[in-house]
């Protein structure tokens, strides 16, 4: 049960009621949870402060990771019964409480406050704001759901980019011995404190606009001049609807579920270890070719490539067909991958040029999913299906960087290594793309008896 | 209407901006050295 306020009913739009309104939503919301990418900037003032190591300030991170998959696909199906605005509104408030909870936690020295409150309570908000506008969007958009989702979800890689630039400010605001500018300087333990305060309280109030914005359309609403008949030609496109709970039984979303790890662990290969890598590309002897400073450039490119990646090819994919777009994210990324760990070393602009393209294709996997999902299962409780899809991202969140430093860890320290030592990591990768490319090919339409409506046989054959 | 869509758009379009501009500035270290 929800207020009637935030009640499914109470957000049909009226007529007229313009779909360009919904995306500004789902950015509203997704700007503001994208900011768990951004954890790097106050992570070394966080060591200090706890006095304690890396690892245990990256396992907030990975908790909140985790969080994220396990609540979309434990929630998925209250989100789409409930509607977006109520499920946005409580995406804000456990995302805002997870950063005042942490905001206490650091205030009294107690890290595994900051645990339950950023990593466990702020988790379960990423993960309810994640899906919470998915479904909305692909029934406003029915004729182009990759240009909508990709707008949404290039919001997620975005929310990183504001809130890194505007942390190091605040918390130079907060701390006026702390140099923003200076990679040496660190900030307090209270500086960090006031900014999950502010953070928290400047989140909520921008969810909230995106929650009371969003409006699900009528049930008899079409875009103008749009034939619904259209979808029915393309291929592997249902006209169909499939429960979230049936979904789970095709082969289908396990086949999807396989190709999304692979996607993003590889592209988690290269985002792991992007700074330390480019340098030990180009290192001869002690001493690399790349600086420190222009490392750290050529994260902020992958940054802006992982964000257009997220629009671009995910609306592309309107044009080309989700199948054949995946194609070229796995299939190319194959190729690149290669190039990458055969001659990346050749040459700076090469490399970064490779490295560009392939988290762009990272960005495109994750926003180009939710409407392979509507292609596959329909629109009835895509949010849903979408949710239980994302345990592979939670999953791939732990084995991308495990294979990594598995790697890594048997030749040296990431910025002590040269360029073959990323070689096997790399061709690792290559690997698990190919796996990837395979499990899509075999991608079929779902078979009838999944579908609603019909009578459900346990013995038909499945055609996957 | 199209005011509504315009200030929308506005209130996620400037901070989003605002990162991308940051970002590129730190991005263009890459080629400067």
């Amino acid at each position: 049960m929800v207020p009637p306020v935030l009640a499914r009913e109470r957000t049909v739009a009226g007529p007229g009621y313009s779909r360009w309104l919904i995306p500004p939503a789902a950015l509203a919301v997704h700007l503001c949870i994208g900011q768990v990418y951004a954890t790097s900037v106050y992570k070394t003032a966080l060591v200090q402060h706890f006095d304690t190591s890396l690892t245990a300030v990256g396992v907030i991170f990975s908790i909140a990771i985790v969080m994220l998959g396990l609540s979309a696909a434990v929630a998925g199906t209250w989100v789409d019964t409930n509607g977006p605005r109520a499920a946005m509104v409580v995406a804000a408030v456990f995302w805002s409480t997870g950063f005042l909870v942490g905001a206490v936690g650091i205030g009294t020295g107690q890290l595994w406050l900051v645990y339950l409150g950023y990593g466990v309570i702020g988790g379960i908000g990423l993960g309810i704001g994640y899906i919470s506008p998915v479904s909305t969007l692909i029934k406003w958009f029915p004729d182009r759901p990759g240009l909508a989702t990709g707008m949404a979800i290039m919001g997620f890689g975005g929310g990183a980019l504001i809130a890194s630039p505007l942390s190091a400010r605040l918390m130079a605001l907060y701390d006026s011995s702390y140099d923003a500018t200076d990679p040496a300087s660190v900030p307090d333990g209270h500086a960090v404190m006031l900014l999950f305060v502010t953070l928290g309280i400047v989140y909520f109030c921008f969810m909230l606009f995106g929650a009371f914005t969003v409006r699900v359309p009528a049930d008899d609403w079409k875009p103008e001049g749009w034939d619904p008949g259209e979808v029915a030609e393309k291929p592997l496109v249902t006209t169909n609807s499939v429960s979230a709970a049936n979904a789970i039984r095709t082969p289908q979303f396990w086949l999807l579920w396989v190709v999304l790890f692979c996607n993003v662990t590889a592209g988690i290969g290269i985002l792991e270890q992007a700074a330390p890598m480019i340098q030990d590309f180009f290192r001869e002897g002690a001493d690399s070719s790349v600086s420190a400073a222009a490392a750290a450039g050529f994260v902020g490119l992958l940054s802006i490539a992982n964000m257009a990646g997220r629009f671009v090819w995910s609306t592309t994919s309107d044009a080309i067909g989700r199948q054949p777009i995946y194609v070229v994210y796995l299939g190319v990324g194959i190729a690149l991958y290669l190039v990458l760990a055969l001659a990346g070393s050749s040459s700076t602009t090469l490399f970064v040029l490779l490295a560009a393209v392939i988290i762009s294709f990272y960005g495109g996997g994750f926003a180009t999913v939710p409407a392979y999902l509507r292609d596959l299962f329909g629109t009835f409780q895509v949010g849903a299906i979408h949710g239980r899809l994302l345990t592979a991202w939670s999953a791939a969140g732990v084995a991308g960087p495990l294979i990594v430093n598995k790697f890594l860890d048997a030749h040296g320290t990431p910025g002590e290594l040269v360029a073959a030592d990323y070689r096997p990591g790399l061709l690792t990768m290559v690997a698990l793309l190919v796996v990837g490319l395979v499990c899509n090919l075999m991608i079929r339409p779902v078979h009838a008896r999944f579908h609603e409506g019909s009578g459900r046989s346990e013995h038909e054959e499945v055609s996957a | 209407m199209t005011a509504r869509i315009t200030v929308a758009w506005a209130l996620v379009g400037i901070p989003l901006a605002y990162g991308v501009v940051e970002t590129m500035r730190k991005a263009v270290t890459l080629f400067t050295g």
